[in-house]
């Protein structure tokens, strides 16, 4: 059984990490963290670059928790390749960061989470960058 | 000096709180879409130019005097903080910035960048300024049959430096000056090309083929390869040097200038061959050479020196002599005759106030640039998240309402689609595009030089010959010549040394290469290095392979 | 295999630029040739001569890049930061985006360019893969008016405004 992480090089994504690898640790299972990005613009601040993808490597092998890090860049939104990944690996759970959005940022730029929550085949965790726990920090001693 | 007097006035016509908006404006759009990749400052002068439709003549000049420096620092701003994995070495300066920014010096890179703009840039309008009333007093002796040959020589500049093939440079030339043709005839009023269809009597507008062939041509062509990949931005804060900085870029931006001027100022001289030769001279005489490939600070101070360099010496034939050397004077050019005003020895004369207030904006551009980029450039970086079809879209949609505003007339749509599809297939057939805009702008006005010319003569082709055209026309025998040169004589280098933006590889450029590396034992180190580097960069006489 | 098949296939489609050229050539002979020259044309060069030359050399360097291609010359494809060469062209975008553009071309002057303008952007929105339906549509508009106000208050050029004449 695995638990499915979107992630992204913030604190919202961070926090998500941190949490996921709390749950894959106490449920004992295998976490699949996704990096995705529509691929459309120059620059995508969701892109994970490489020296990040492989300090989560780092972090995960540290926490001693089993572990497939994914980076998709295939033209679909980062909503639709998390809940695809959840319903191919038949995920229990997902976790995801949560930014607070105004109104017109969710009508502007749409709610990556919001899509998560609505078709998501399971459970969805939502976390907020804590700002008492640095993001990330978290292991099992 | 006279001059001075004449650039003191037209500080007193840029400095008006109107034209200084204009100016500020300008500088903010250049650089805004300078910083989109894919779009090169003579696209951006291109799309950029229905919007001065409406202003009077100066004003726009202080405008686009704005967008021709905005728009080169934008680039550079891409290449240095775009964090992409490999090399991504299209622009010279992106060679070291790129490295200099991965390894958390960005805001030296651009501030360097920045500053050294500014220094060329000024130094280089200077020199214009003083060297500008000197050319004029030669060209007012000159001719026509001294006309039509410079400006044969531009066309064969434009031809067989300009791209890796001749035949397909002066085919580009040739559809160019075609396309020049359509209209009525200015000596005797005979139509031309136009088949019935009554809007083409005025030939077609400069301003579209330009808009035509640049912006859409390259919109479409890019749409049809559109690359799905996206990076981060290398974080930065202000743009901000360090004292040992300082040090090691002065004489790079002095060296730059130098080297970035004359060959502005030269037809087709253009700017690619003398940033390159701008980084391979920093790179001999640095002191720190083994930081060359690793992000070295002189390895951005000289080349984007140069750049700017080479635009401002651009700008001494463009406003002298009519004769434009590289594709955005063209446009700039073509800016010129959008408003009737034909840039040539006279230009000095008849309108000073132009003239001389373009030249002191170039300088308040100058500094505007300076005094906007250096904090502001992180924030240019975020124009980059806007997703490329909206990008492309856009210049479609601003390429479309320009060239509607022209004439008001549908025509110039559907002239718009068929040069865009024409600039479409010259690209993906390797036709560059810089000589059919060439062809378009400078074909009538050398045939008008030349039955002029003729016609004193009464049609004895000696009428050409000039003591001044005479060695013009050398010079043309010898441009032509040079491929035989270069066989028989440089044959001897073959593999450039440092990743060559394809399509751009000549035989100076070569030459340039084989000057900088001493010979012998360096060979063989690059050639190591080579076999790591990504095929992207093809060597130029590395096969080159196409599917 | 393919590969060498392709390379065939792509050294003839080079055939198409010389036979352009060959085609532009004989369209500004032809052109040149139906105008009238009398002496009483000033100069001893008419309006014919340029074109004249300009047509011969069109068809002489369209032989001479045919027989460059059929020694296996070719074109160098333009690359740039954002081009792909990897794949041939997408024509299905092309398509669809000279689509949108004639579309505005038809439209501009019946309906005006806060409507012509925003098919144009959206058409070629969606042809380049962008599927945010509604965001493109509001876009659109937005860029269609606010130019056509731009242009009409900023610039003194009117663009025209077809049916929403009397709203704006």
């Amino acid at each position: 059984m695995t638990i499915v992480v979107g992630y992204i090089p913030t604190p919202e994504g961070r926090a998500a990490l941190a949490a996921a690898v709390e749950e894959a640790l106490r449920r004992d299972e295998s976490l699949l963290v996704l990096n995705a990005s529509r691929g459309d613009a120059y620059v995508d601040p969701g892109f994970a670059p490489a020296e990040e993808l492989e300090s989560v490597r780092g972090q995960l092998s540290a926490a001693r928790v089993g572990f497939d890090v994914r980076q998709l860049v295939r033209g679909k939104e980062p909503a639709e390749e998390v809940v695809q990944a959840a319903a191919e690996v038949g995920a229990e759970l997902i976790v995801i960061g949560l930014r607070r959005r105004s109104a017109v940022g969710k009508l502007i730029m749409g709610s990556t989470a919001q899509r998560i929550l609505l078709d998501a085949p399971c459970a969805v965790l939502a976390v907020k960058a804590d700002a008492h726990h640095p993001a990330g920090e978290r292991t099992r001693t | 000096m006279a001059a001075l007097s004449e650039l003191i006035n037209g500080f007193g016509t840029a400095l008006t709180p109107q034209n200084l908006l204009y100016a500020f404006l300008g500088v903010l759009l250049g650089t805004a879409i300078g910083v989109l990749p894919g779009i090169g400052p003579a696209m951006t002068l291109a799309l950029l130019l229905p919007l001065t439709y409406g202003l009077n003549p100066t004003s726009a000049f202080i405008m686009f005097a704005g967008i021709y420096y905005g728009g080169m620092y934008g680039g550079s701003t891409t290449s240095i903080l775009l964090n992409t994995p490999g090399e991504s070495a299209s622009v010279v300066t992106a060679i070291e910035g790129n490295k200099m920014a991965k390894s958390g010096r960005a805001a030296q890179a651009l501030a360097t960048a920045a500053i050294g703009s500014f220094v060329a840039g000024t130094i280089g309008t200077l020199l214009v300024v003083v060297l500008a009333p000197t050319v004029v007093d030669l060209a007012l002796k000159l001719g026509a049959p001294d006309f039509f040959a410079i400006m044969v020589l531009a066309f064969v500049a434009v031809t067989s430096v300009l791209g890796a093939s001749r035949i397909r440079g002066f085919a580009s030339l040739l559809i160019g000056l075609a396309i020049g043709l359509v209209g009525i005839d200015q000596v005797t009023g005979q139509q031309r090309l136009t088949y019935g269809v009554p809007q083409l009597a005025d030939g077609i507008d400069v301003v579209v083929v330009a808009v035509g062939l640049f912006a859409v041509g390259e919109a479409l062509w890019i749409a049809a390869h559109l690359r799905r990949g996206t990076a981060q931005v290398i974080p930065t804060g202000r743009a901000r040097m360090g004292r040992e900085d300082w040090a090691r870029s002065w004489k790079p931006w002095l060296r730059g200038t130098a080297l970035g001027f004359p060959f502005g100022a030269v037809p087709a001289g253009g700017a690619e061959v003398p940033t390159f030769l701008s980084y391979v001279t920093e790179k001999r005489l640095s002191k720190h050479k083994d930081e060359f490939g690793h992000g070295a600070i002189e390895g951005v101070a000289g080349p984007e020196a140069t750049n700017n360099a080479s635009a401002a010496g651009g700008l001494v034939p463009l406003l002298t002599l009519g004769l434009p050397t590289t594709a955005t004077a063209a446009v700039l050019l073509a800016a010129f005759q959008q408003y009737g005003i034909q840039p040539g020895p006279l230009l000095l004369e008849n309108e000073p106030e132009l003239v001389w207030g373009l030249l002191a904006s170039l300088f308040i551009g100058n500094v505007i640039l300076l005094v906007l980029n250096l904090p502001l450039a992180p924030m240019w970086a975020k124009l980059l998240r806007i997703p490329r079809p909206y990008l492309y879209a856009g210049i479609l949609f601003f390429a479309s309402v320009g060239a509607y505003a022209v004439n008001a007339s549908t025509v110039d749509l559907m002239v718009l689609l068929v040069l865009g599809s024409l600039g479409f297939l010259m690209r993906r057939y390797g036709l560059p595009v810089v000589p059919a805009v060439i062809g378009v702008i400078l074909g009538p006005r050398a045939e008008v030089q030349m039955r002029r010319a003729l016609q004193i003569s009464d049609g004895e082709l000696s009428g050409l010959i000039t003591p001044f055209s005479a060695v013009i026309y050398a010079l043309i025998a010898l441009v032509l010549l040079w491929p035989l040169v270069n066989r028989f004589v440089i044959r001897r280098f073959r593999r450039p040394r440092h990743p060559v933006p394809v399509g751009h590889s000549h035989a100076l450029v070569e030459l340039a290469d084989e000057l900088a590396a001493p010979p012998g034992e360096e060979r063989r180190e690059e050639g190591d290095e080579k076999a790591d580097e990504e095929p992207e960069h093809a060597t130029a006489d590395a096969p080159r392979r196409q599917t | 295999m393919i590969s060498r098949v392709q390379r065939w296939g792509q050294g003839r489609s080079e055939f198409v630029v010389a036979l352009l050229l060959l085609a532009l050539g004989v369209l500004v002979l032809v052109d040149a040739a139906r105008l009238p020259t009398t002496f009483t044309q000033r100069g001893p060069v008419g309006p014919t001569a340029v074109p004249v030359v300009v047509g011969v050399l069109l068809v002489v360097t369209a032989v001479l890049l045919g027989l460059d291609v059929l020694r296996g010359g070719h074109g160098e494809q333009e690359s740039g930061e954002d081009v792909d060469l990897s794949h041939g062209s997408d024509w299905a975008t092309m398509f669809l985006l000279a689509l949108a553009f004639l579309a505005n071309i038809l439209l501009i002057e019946r309906v005006g360019w806060p409507v012509s303008g925003a098919v144009l952007f959206f058409g070629s929105a969606y042809a380049l893969g962008s599927r945010r339906i509604v965001r493109d549509v509001i876009l659109s508009f937005a860029l269609s008016i606010g130019t056509w106000y731009l242009f009409a208050e900023g610039l003194g050029i009117n663009l025209p405004v077809g049916i929403l004449k009397g709203i704006l």
